[in-house]
């Protein structure tokens, strides 16, 4: 799978391009700021952008109006936005104009190898990757009237997986359960938490974050 | 002028208006009322005139009248045939005399209210009217019959060349300058200049066409009409001196103002109305800075001596009080300035101590603002220099932990590879921390979407519900407020969470006429007080220094409702 990947610290960009590259990826370019960005993924024909929120020149959310200007233009790319900080804010925000082929993730997930270049595949094939993080705040989020505190513990963890993005399939060997049994469970959620069956796999992940945000 | 003088002038006046009684009665073949439609216009400049005189001594005004009532009746005595067979050189030097009227009204008219030509190229053209006037006349006199039976009154003459012409050009100048006085002038000389103007366009008008003879027969019915406009001269400028009388009341309707208090917003328009010039203004002396400045301490320039503003210091003129800006025109009013800035003295001396007070009070509250923001920019350098620094580097160094870790394994070393894994969670650990670190000194999401996302992400950190109403609109405030705003939530919140054993939070956001207002309410326990503890001093302090205010309601009864308000456009 061909990548780009925009930072402005080489030193970032040459140690993500290894995790990549050991991975399996072809890095086609390296951008330091979000010029040299899409002038790369005019010329190169790539299937994934991995950058970070943050570039020059404001270093404020120059990555985020760049990711977004992709996702328009070139729908077929995926976007995966790095950030040291995660939001769920901007989380919607990417989401929210089509989440196939978009991902936000913390700058370090990749701590742990595997997960990471299961978002990163994921986000290139048209799925989508939302942090751990942002989901475990918006589940952990204290509410008033708290529909979350209805489910099981295995439903739980059904619901953070859907909001982290994953497929069917991968929650399924994830939790160790059968398709069917998943199936099952994701109706109870549906039904406990009065929300609208929501196509498959990642179609679903903005309707669950929104209903996470909201209620 | 000594009395004698002044008596000398007035029985003179007196006895040429009787003078031209007597010579109309004794000599006139006309009827009665065509006799006193020649004798009213000028007896009534005269007497006006003395009137007039007599209540302003100082004004030229008076006199001027007096000249215009004499040189008429002088006139009319001259027309009578008779007079000039029983003393030949007598008519002659009447008539010589006599057609100075026009230019004394067009120097009355150029003069009322204030008896002085207040500009430059008024004076130029009266004087040079008296010059050029009677040379006109004595041109008629010489290329006409020196008798002069044939005029019928001065201004109608065309039948005598040259002179017609030089009256009509006189004419023509003059009104043209009072006009342009009037147009020149704001809504205070208008008014003061109303009495003769509105009297004298119709006469100029008929005095233009009589002059032109373009309606030839016409003439005669003008030459009936045209008196009676001159009648209402003398009447309109003793009405305008009656109302300098009651200007004086207003005058003595601002003092009774000034005994009530007035506050020093409310000075400046009551002058204005004393003065009934609304475009009069108020600049207060202001010694430190040494300049004069309006209320709001802005400066205010003082206008040169050349232009129609004028300018009254009041107080010494080393350390003055303060400046009355007004029209020119007020400048025919000197005493009615005067008294009026004397009746204000007081009020202007407090009113002045307080833009002093503004002025100071803005210095004090742009530098409190500048350190806040000054202290707000500092918060977010720390910030990004962490980001770009310590973390991005603790970053570079997990992933180079983790091509190690890779590295290790592949070269089938899994005791390397397994104290690098525990280096890297021990890493994680550590960024998590230092995340948390930058986050409480400056949230990057506050620059980069809004207080709105800002709460939002900080309530979807605390460990009780946080509910968030309401909306602050579309267009982001500026950064300060943004700022402040946000640090009243975040400290409200860790307050409620703290102290107040409260079960939950309210976030109620909202936009009212030019403020946005930010109010954080918990269910606790209550008991808050702004004169305890940093906390919520600091936060006053912080929303102040951007214009706004905090308010704190939290009684004994429970509940804590903290509210910020600040203006934002």
């Amino acid at each position: 799978m061909r990548v780009i990947v925009a930072d402005d610290s080489v030193l970032f960009r040459e140690g993500l391009a290894r995790v990549l590259e050991a991975a399996g990826f072809e890095v086609v370019g390296q951008a330091s700021n979000t010029d040299e960005l899409d002038r790369l993924v005019e010329s190169e024909n790539v299937s994934l952008v991995i950058l970070d929120i943050r570039m020059p020149p404001t270093q404020t959310d120059e990555g985020l109006v760049a990711a977004k200007r992709i996702r328009r233009q070139h729908p077929e790319i995926g976007v995966l936005m790095l950030s040291q900080y995660v939001e769920s804010h901007h989380a919607i925000d990417l989401l929210g104009q089509s989440p196939d082929g978009v991902g936000y993730l913390l700058k370090d997930r990749f701590a742990d190898v595997g997960e990471f270049i299961d978002a990163v595949l994921r986000v290139g094939n048209g799925g989508s990757a939302v942090d751990p993080l942002v989901v475990s705040q918006l589940l952990g989020r204290k509410r008033s009237r708290d529909l979350i505190e209805d489910l099981t513990d295995r439903e739980r963890s059904v619901l953070s997986l859907m909001a982290e993005g994953r497929s069917n399939d991968a929650i399924a060997s994830a939790l160790k359960i059968s398709p069917k049994t998943l199936e099952a469970h994701i109706g109870t959620i549906y039904s406990k938490l009065g929300l609208e069956p929501a196509g498959a796999d990642h179609r679903r992940v903005l309707a669950v974050l929104n209903y996470l945000r909201s209620s | 002028m000594t009395t004698l003088q002044r008596r000398v002038i007035q029985v003179g006046a007196l006895a040429v208006v009787a003078l031209a009684c007597y010579a109309e009665a004794l000599y006139s073949s006309r009827t009665w009322s065509s006799v006193l439609v020649d004798i009213v216009p000028g007896s009534s400049f005269v007497l006006a005139g003395l009137i007039a005189w007599s209540l302003r001594p100082g004004n030229r005004v008076g006199l001027l009248m007096i000249g215009v009532g004499v040189g008429l009746l002088t006139v009319d005595v001259a027309l009578q045939d008779r007079v000039s067979r029983v003393w030949q050189p007598a008519g002659v030097l009447l008539v010589f005399i006599s057609p100075l009227w026009a230019v004394v009204l067009i120097h009355l008219l150029l003069a009322f209210p204030g008896g002085r030509l207040v500009s430059r190229l008024d004076r130029v053209v009266v004087r040079s009217f008296y010059a050029v006037v009677p040379l006109a006349a004595l041109l008629a006199i010489v290329a006409g019959d020196p008798v002069l039976g044939k005029i019928s009154q001065p201004a109608f003459d065309i039948e005598v060349p040259a002179a017609g012409p030089i009256y009509a050009a006189c004419l023509v100048i003059g009104s043209a300058l009072v006009i342009r006085r009037w147009f020149l002038g704001g809504r205070a000389r208008r008014r003061s200049m109303s009495p003769v103007f509105w009297p004298m366009v119709p006469i100029t008008i008929l005095f233009l066409l009589a002059t032109v003879a373009v309606l030839g027969r016409s003439i005669t019915v003008l030459a009936t009409v045209f008196p009676l406009f001159l009648v209402a001269l003398p009447a309109g400028i003793l009405i305008g001196l009656l109302r300098a009388g009651l200007d004086m009341s207003s005058v003595g309707d601002l003092v009774v103002k000034l005994s009530g208090g007035l506050a020093p917003e409310q000075l400046q328009p009551a002058l204005a109305h004393a003065l009934h010039d609304p475009s009069l203004e108020v600049a207060y002396w202001l010694p430190a800075q040494e300049f004069f400045a309006d209320l709001e301490g802005l400066r205010i320039e003082l206008p040169t001596a050349d232009s129609e503003r004028a300018v009254s210091i009041l107080g010494d003129p080393g350390s003055p009080v303060a400046a009355l800006v007004y029209d020119s025109s007020l400048v025919d009013e000197g005493q009615l300035v005067g008294t009026a800035a004397a009746a204000v003295h007081l009020a202007l001396q407090n009113a002045r101590l307080q833009v002093q007070l503004r002025a100071q009070l803005e210095e004090v509250r742009q530098s409190r603002a500048r350190l806040v923001e000054a202290a707000d920019i500092e918060r977010q350098r720390v910030e990004r220099d962490l980001h770009d620094g310590a973390q991005q580097q603790l970053v570079n160094l997990l992933l180079s932990l983790q091509v190690t870790k890779t590295e290790a394994l592949r070269h089938s070393d899994p005791e390397t590879a397994s104290r690098v894994e525990t280096n890297i969670a021990d890493l994680k650990q550590a960024l998590d921390e230092l995340r948390e670190l930058a986050r409480g000194i400056h949230p990057t999401i506050l620059t980069q979407a809004g207080l709105v996302p800002a709460i939002r992400s900080l309530t979807e950190r605390c460990p009780i519900p946080v509910e968030v109403t309401g909306e602050l609109g579309d267009v982001r405030l500026e950064a300060p407020l943004e700022a402040a705003l946000y640090f009243v939530v975040s400290e409200s919140i860790t307050n409620a969470i703290k102290y107040s054993q409260g079960k939950r939070v309210c976030v109620s956001l909202g936009r009212r006429s030019g403020f946005a207002i930010v109010e954080v309410s918990d269910d606790g326990v209550g008991g808050a007080d702004l004169s305890v503890g940093s906390g919520l001093r600091g936060l006053t302090d912080r929303v102040a220094a951007v214009g706004g205010r905090l308010v704190v309601k939290s009684g004994r009864a429970g509940g804590t409702t903290i509210r910020a308000e600040v203006p934002c456009g």
